[in-house]
């Protein structure tokens, strides 16, 4: 049994076919990728694993647990996260507040800032710095300790990206969904979200399905891709599979490139 | 004698600020103007009223009893009301509440009909001391430092406690708020019922000074909502600031200007700032994501 | 031949009898051989339920009526329905009832939208109508007896008590910001021209306002002996707390519309003692044969939990000019017949003042006495009745 998987996923909209019979499976630990033309019905996918969209049909399963019908704060709890393509964080919150959001599931006391507040032995005060020591390691990780105390509405979209990934990793899943990361980053920007994804996968051991028109990146990152278009899955394989498959060259009209969209 | 009228002004603004308050904190979470606020606290009111009449429950009993009341109440017209509505655009979700409010109000009459009573309470409005030589009623000194208070609990609740934070978050979207596991529907429901106290305690304030009746809340409510909407809708502290700020302008009204017209002032200031400035007073810039 | 006279016979008399029914019929609707009935509207449920009590009082009156004997060996059938203060309902209501089981006459029926909504019809229907409410505000009808007094001569009665008896110069007018409100202070204006006075201050209020501190300081800046309270019970709670905060305490006094003294020293939280008030009625606790009796119908007829007081007071006072009229009038009931009997009402004594009825004027009421009210809601009557002469 995959770690992940969706089995005849299908949603439409008015007479709009979003998604019809999609089938993934994602292995523990890897990097998948998904791919397709604009419309193709990725990011709905997403909403519909994250809960934000309900199928019409189909199942999802999550380590042999079926979550199709679970409201999304169940299936955050059981261990997804993800990021959004226009990015949707806390916009008149700071970046710390943004990430200590992330640990909502973690606090297990009601108060918050407790250890400015009251005697910072108090259990709450404990809870609180656990929590915030946590958040810490994630923006060390992100390089993001000049936002930390700005108003996320203020930063450069690239940082923002990066604070809406610290929030999703903040969250502690196994399953991360990353919904177009690179869009609006410089190249250097996406070199370093290279490597993190890399570490993440790696050193933290959560699984990445990721949407990315940067076809550089995708190549290189994942170890298997499914490709959809017009909310179908044409083909599914290994990186060098997919680059070769005629039916991708023919969805993407002879390699028309995307990445800036 | 100006003083005197500011500092009455401020004793009603401070009513005024909690209602506006109560309307402030549905319509940021939920985005709906409800109208019922004034009857749902209304009620909380009269639950007070036969706690302490009809059942003989000292006012300290009947006090948290009324509150808790009032959340739950808050709660239930979100749960069986308000979620109801399967996407509502934003006259639906005006028509429910003011349907809600009809409701409250034919159940209000209907139980305690329309007859004025007397709210038994602690403190009697006309019981005043002097500074100086204004006037000022102990009831007016315990509306304005319970006022404060419950902005200074908002505040408190808001910024330091997982479940204030939660509501902010939900306020500010609400998608991301149910990817961080936070459970929407319950904060809605919460909001509805946390509001429905902050506007039970307005009332339990107002009943004292005037009488208890079905449309006790009819004239504060619009005031509340004319300071709402000075504040801007959206900012606790814009709302609390436009309480005190028509509570004063309206008796400075009254007094120099015209007393036949004073309660047109609350009407004119809503038109006025929708026309001029609808962000309100204090509201930051900031334009709403599409 | 024969056969064809009977026959004639027989129609003639069918037809004769059918006619004399139809004549029976248009010249005393709702009267049969064993009832009369009378209709009435009130809102039961909804905002002004507090009407509700007048039907009930009026339906007491009744049942007690017909306890004695009925009238002339008829008993009164009492049909009231619930208009929940919704003129739309009145009207229907009426129409139903007039147009099915058939109604004598109406009895009071709240609510100055509804009676306006109901006027013409009754009209057309040529009903009798005791009326509440006044001929000042509902256009008067050969069919429509008023009895209030109207406000402007209510208002100039309470100046003239002020003025001449207790001696009072400066008076101040606190009214509602309506009809009702705006006839007292002209009645008041005409009366102090008398004395060649003016109102030290006339503050109008809006009948929804909570909050009454402005109002207040406009009142006492003016520094008057007497403030007339020509306003709603809730307004007048608020003046009073707003008043006594602002340590200001003048004569107060007021109309009959808040001649209630137990409800308002309740409200008021016992500021309402002290204050000078006009009647319309004997006072509910007032020492005479006529008001043990009706206390004793209350208490035998109406439903435990209700309290004495003047709406259902109201109620039995508008129903007994009405049977005044239908005793006299004996068994051969007529509308026009009672409307005679009505004209020629003079100084009708029952739980209200004097009534007076005369075909040029049906304002029944023309006078009130003054009384005062005393701690724990009590009252003390302090004049006899007294007259208009604005
Ligand atoms: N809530 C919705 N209501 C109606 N149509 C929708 C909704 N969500 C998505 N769609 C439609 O479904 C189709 C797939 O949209 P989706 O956003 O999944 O595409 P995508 O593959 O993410 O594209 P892009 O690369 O541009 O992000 C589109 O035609 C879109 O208009
Ligand atoms: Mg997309």
């Amino acid at each position: 049994m995959a770690f992940f998987s969706t089995e005849g996923l299908s949603i439409s909209f008015g007479g709009l076919k979003a998604l019809a019979d999609v089938s993934i499976d994602v292995q523990r630990n890897s990097i998948s990728a998904i791919i397709g033309p604009n419309g193709a019905g990725k990011t709905t996918l997403f909403n519909c694993i994250s809960g934000i969209y309900r199928a019409q049909q189909g199942r999802i399963i999550f380590k042999d647990k079926e979550i199709h019908r679970l409201p999304p704060h169940k299936i955050a709890a059981l261990g997804i996260a993800r990021t959004y393509q226009n990015v949707e964080l806390f916009a008149h919150m700071t970046t710390m507040d943004n990430l200590m959001l992330g640990r909502h599931l973690f606090l297990k006391t009601g108060l918050l800032s407790g250890a400015t507040l009251f005697h910072s032995r108090s259990r709450s005060a404990r809870d609180e710095i656990a929590n915030r020591d946590r958040v810490e390691q994630i923006i060390d990780f992100l390089e993001l300790q000049a936002a930390r105390n700005e108003f996320v509405s203020n930063l450069p979209f690239g940082t923002q990206k990066k604070v809406e990934l610290g929030r999703a990793l903040a969250l502690e899943p196994e399953l991360l969904l990353l919904d177009e990361p690179c869009a609006g980053m410089n190249v250097e920007e996406k070199q370093d979200l290279m490597i993190w994804l890399k570490d993440i996968q790696e050193e933290f051991g959560i699984t990445c399905l990721l949407i990315e028109h940067d076809m550089s990146l995708v190549m290189e990152i994942s170890e298997r891709i499914t490709v959809l278009n017009y909310g179908r899955k044409i083909a599914e394989g290994t990186p060098d599979q997919i680059q070769n498959d005629p039916q991708v060259l023919e969805a993407y009209l002879g390699g028309d490139d995307r990445a800036e969209n | 004698m100006l003083w005197q009228i500011v500092i009455g002004g401020i004793a009603v603004g401070s009513a005024y600020a909690l209602i506006a308050l109560a309307m402030v904190i549905i319509y940021k979470t939920s985005e709906v103007l409800n109208f019922a606020q004034g009857d749902m606290a209304c009620l909380s009111t009269y639950v007070t009223f036969m706690l302490l009449h009809g059942y003989g429950f000292p006012f300290w009993v009947s006090l948290p009893l009324t509150l808790l009341f009032a959340f739950v109440l808050g709660a239930c017209c979100e749960f069986l009301f308000l979620r109801r509505a399967k996407d509502p655009t934003v006259l639906g979700l005006i028509i429910m509440t003011l349907s809600l409010e009809m409701i409250l109000f034919g159940l209000l009459s209907w139980k305690w009909g329309s007859d004025q009573r007397e709210l038994p309470f602690p403190i009697t409005s006309y019981d005043t001391f002097t500074i100086g030589s204004f006037y000022v009623s102990r009831l007016e000194v315990l509306t304005f430092v319970v006022a404060l208070v419950m902005m200074a609990l908002l505040f408190l609740f808001f910024r330091y406690t997982k479940t204030g934070i939660a509501i902010k978050a939900t306020q500010l979207n609400r998608d991301s708020a149910r990817l961080m596991g936070i459970r929407t529907n319950r904060i809605l429901m919460g909001t509805w019922g946390l509001s429905s106290v902050v506007g039970a305690v307005a009332a339990l304030l107002i009943a004292p000074a005037s009488t208890l009746d079905p449309y006790m809340m009819w004239d504060p409510l619009l005031k509340g909502f004319s300071s709402a909407v000075l504040g801007g809708m959206t900012s606790l502290p814009g709302a609390a600031a436009g309480g005190y700020i028509v509570g004063i302008v309206e008796n400075l009204f009254g007094t120099y200007v015209s007393i036949e017209f004073k309660s047109a002032v609350a009407f004119a200031i809503i038109v006025l700032i929708l026309c001029i400035k609808p962000s309100g007073l204090l509201a930051r810039h900031y334009v709403k994501k599409v | 031949m024969k056969k064809m006279l009977l026959w004639t016979i027989v129609m003639a008399l069918v037809i004769a009898v059918c006619a004399a029914g139809a004549v029976t019929a248009a010249d005393a609707p709702g009267v049969s051989d064993t009832e009369i009935r009378i209709g009435q509207w009130a809102a039961l449920t909804g905002p002004a339920a507090a009407w509700g009590a007048v039907a009930r009082g009026a339906e007491a009156y009744f049942k007690m009526i017909n306890d004695e004997g009925g009238i002339h060996g008829r008993m009164i059938k009492h049909l009231v329905f619930d208009d929940q203060y919704n003129p739309a309902r009145t009207v229907a209501g009426i129409k139903e009832l007039v147009e099915g089981p058939g109604v004598f006459a109406f009895v009071a029926g709240d609510c100055t939208a509804c009676a306006l909504a109901a006027r013409d019809y009754l009209v057309e229907k040529k009903i009798i109508w005791m009326a509440l409410g006044n001929a000042w505000s509902i256009k008067p009808d050969r069919h429509f007896f008023f009895i209030y007094p109207n406000y402007l001569d209510e208002a100039a009665i309470l100046v003239k008590y002020a003025v001449e008896t207790m001696g009072k110069k400066k008076i101040a007018f606190f009214y509602q910001n309506d009809d009702y409100g705006k006839g007292g202070l002209k009645g008041a204006q005409q009366q102090l021209e008398k004395y060649k006075l003016k109102l030290a201050a006339e503050v109008p209020v809006e009948p929804q306002d909570r909050d009454l501190k402005s109002h207040t300081m406009a009142i006492k800046n003016a520094d008057p002996d007497v403030v007339i309270l020509w306003v709603n019970p809730t307004s007048a709670v608020i003046m009073r707390k707003t008043a006594a905060a602002m340590k200001f305490a003048p004569l107060w006094m007021a109309p009959s519309t808040l001649a209630d003294p137990a409800l308002m020293n309740q409200i008021t939280g016992g500021l309402w003692e002290g204050t000078i008030f006009s009647c319309l009625a004997e006072l509910p606790d007032a020492d005479i044969p006529l008001m043990k009796k009706y206390r004793a119908a209350f208490e035998k007829y109406v439903p435990k939990g209700e309290r004495w007081g003047i709406m259902y007071m109201a109620g039995f006072g508008f129903a007994e000019p009405l049977v005044e009229a239908l005793k006299k009038v004996g068994r051969d009931v007529t509308t026009d017949k009672v409307i005679a009997e009505l004209d020629k009402m003079t100084d009708f004594k029952g739980i209200f003042g004097h009534i007076t009825f005369r075909p040029e004027d049906r304002q029944g009421q023309k006078e009130v006495f003054i009384a005062e009210a005393l701690k724990d809601g009590k009252s003390k009557r302090l004049s006899d009745w007294i007259k208009a002469d604005r």
